[in-house]
């Protein structure tokens, strides 16, 4: 499993470990009932604080993305595609709604942010 | 969760510096750093942690237990690290192993040994010899060879370079992979903190200004940025240590999250480090410091 | 507390191994027994407590799980493991060299000396430090030297008939007495160390 950490980034170091370890669940990297290295063991690897990664562990848990076991470590839950979808879909509705923010600030046209989110979505394919 | 070191409203009276009503705790299994000034009393701290000073009143108690009556036991389970060599310095670390290890129940030598060889100390040189860092890497040895539940050390980074200091950091890493253990440390170089530290306690003048989760501090704190017209009697009332210039004023707000909901985007605001937050407290009347953490 | 008188005999082994042998010598050459004795003893004892003043000393001890009353006994106690090492190595001395026995009043005489001057020493140099208890010595020893040489050069034949007049005192209940009077004072003197290094600040 892979993790970057940026110590120059705006966002806090548990909120990247937290985005990472999702993205590794939800793209299927981290594979439901696959054990996480030990809250402790990631804090050496990433040479950080227990505590952030503690944090990190206890808003993915939060979030349903992984369970504990005392004594046994934490582990990445059962994830329903259903779930998986709804989630993703929320974020995206999240994102567009910006946009549609930032369009209006500057007065771009529904029809226009249409085209212009057609390109993009044939662009990235 | 459970407490290594608890002080209670600890009274402590010197020439020219007192320690007021002091509480303090330090959790188990996390490592506290201990940060502040020069001369605001971390040293003093520690020694009463350690019994080497006696509180004029109050409580301190380690492990659940109090000096009074298990002073043997408490420090049986402590491994401490001074800012200065306290080894005796005329006899080889051979000898010095023969003065210390008698001492400790749980004395480990494979252990002793595997941070010689690690830290590639000679066992029969005179320590008088030996230079500051090497002197701290022996004092480390002994701190860490008797499986010590409680790791106390003072300033234990001054004067060492910054290749070693990393290497402490990893070692403290891999201390702290067993849950049971805790560190308690105090340092100047807040860099350090960002890599190992857990909790974060800052005194200033004899006072705890506070001891938070590390991400914490950046929640809670900020760094304000703004032109000088928004400061009036009212708005100063935000900030502690307020440094105004022909350009703007920079000051250090408690309460990120009300800021910016005064000041909305008229300032910037930006994430402190330990070292602007010791610099504005220090700047900021005492009193503002305490009355908004 | 075993530990840290051990760890004392450690740290003076060089004082030992010179001043033993240096003591043997002494023997040899027919020297007063009782002054070197004396000085030889209060010279180890002090020297073993002046190694352990240092504020960093203190610092390594208190927090080594020992209490401040087991460090202050280990130098009582340790102070006279060094006595009885002088008296072992006077008394095996001059039954190597002069085929005799000591007389045991001498080496009770010796012990209470030194035992006198460690009860005034020790709680001196707890409250204060040991230099300048050295130093006062050291200056007493010379002026001392001076007198008997350029002044009354027959004072130390003078100290010794005293000391040969008390010694031949075939008086069980003095000899008990001064026995008690110097334990007691050792005691006391231990007593007042211990409640002195309890509130010391390093």
């Amino acid at each position: 499993m892979q993790i970057i950490i940026s110590n120059t980034s705006k966002d806090p170091i548990y909120e990247q470990i937290y985005v990472q370890i999702k993205k590794h669940i939800l793209t299927n990297e981290l594979q439901a009932g696959e054990a996480l290295p030990s809250m402790r063991q990631l804090a050496k690897d990433l040479d950080i604080s227990v505590i952030t990664t503690k944090r990190a562990y206890e808003e993915l848990e939060k979030n349903g993305f992984i369970y504990s076991i005392v004594g046994k470590g934490s582990f990445v839950s059962e994830q329903s595609n259903e779930m998986i979808r709804e989630r993703k879909m929320k974020v995206i509705e999240e994102q567009l709604l910006s946009a549609i923010e930032n369009s209006k600030e500057i007065g771009v046209e529904l029809a226009e942010l249409q085209e212009l989110l057609t390109l993009l979505y044939k662009e990235e394919t | 969760m459970e407490n290594v070191v608890e002080m209670r409203n600890v009274n402590k009276t010197f020439k020219g510096f007192a320690l007021k009503d002091f509480s303090l705790s330090v959790k188990k299994g996390f490592v506290t750093g201990f940060i502040g000034g020069n001369g605001v009393g971390k040293s003093t701290i520690i020694k009463l942690i350690m019994n080497l000073l006696q509180p004029d009143s109050g409580e301190i108690s380690l492990f659940g237990l109090n000096y009074k009556n298990h002073e043997k036991e408490i420090k049986q389970r402590i491994g401490f690290v001074f800012d200065n060599n306290v080894l005796y310095e005329n006899i080889t670390l051979a000898e010095m192993k023969k003065i210390i290890k008698p001492a400790y129940k749980n004395w480990d030598d494979t252990l002793f040994h595997q941070y010689i060889n690690l830290f590639e100390l000679p066992m029969k040189k005179q320590i008088k010899t030996f230079s500051k860092g090497m002197m701290m890497k022996a004092s480390l040895t002994f701190a860490l060879s008797h499986h010590a539940e409680l790791i106390i050390m003072d300033e234990p980074t001054s004067g060492l370079d910054p290749i070693f200091r990393r290497e402490l950091l990893d070692i403290l890493h891999d201390i702290m992979q067993d849950s049971e253990k805790t560190i308690f440390f105090s340092t100047h170089i807040t860099t350090d903190l960002d890599r190992i530290a857990d909790y974060i306690t800052f005194i200033h003048n004899g006072q705890h200004i506070f001891t938070k989760e590390h991400y914490k501090i950046e929640e809670d704190y900020a760094i304000v940025k703004g032109e000088t017209n928004l400061l009036d009697r009212d708005t100063e009332r935000e900030f502690i240590g307020i440094r105004r210039s022909n350009h703007g004023f920079e000051a250090l707000t408690t309460n990120k999250q009300r800021t910016q909901n005064i000041f909305g985007d008229t300032v910037i605001l930006e994430k402190p480090t330990l070292e602007d937050i010791m610099l504005y407290t220090k700047k900021g009347t005492d009193h503002y410091a305490t009355s908004h953490s | 507390m075993l530990h840290l008188i051990r760890k004392d005999i450690v740290l003076q082994k060089y004082t030992l191994l010179i001043l033993l042998p240096v003591l043997f010598i002494d023997l040899f050459l027919d020297g007063s027994r009782i002054y070197v004795g004396i000085l030889f003893s209060i010279a180890i004892i002090m020297q073993s407590f002046a190694t352990d003043e240092k504020s960093s000393v203190h610092f390594l001890l208190n927090s080594l799980p020992y209490t401040r009353k087991e460090i202050v006994s280990s130098k009582y106690v340790g102070a006279c493991v060094f006595i009885s090492l002088v008296l072992l190595t006077i008394f095996i001395g001059n039954l190597v060299i002069h085929k005799e026995f000591v007389p045991w009043e001498q080496l009770l005489f010796i012990a209470s000396i030194v035992a006198v001057f460690i009860s005034l020493a020790f709680p001196f140099s707890y409250l204060f430090k040991s230099q300048y208890l050295m130093i006062a010595s050291i200056v007493l020893f010379v002026l001392y030297f001076i007198i008997v040489a350029k002044f009354i050069p027959d004072l130390n034949d003078w100290i010794r008939g005293a000391v040969q007049t008390l010694l031949s005192l075939d008086d069980t209940l003095l000899y008990g007495g001064a026995i008690f009077s110097v334990i007691l004072l050792y005691f006391c003197s231990y007593m007042l160390s211990v409640r002195i290094y309890s509130r010391k600040v390093f």
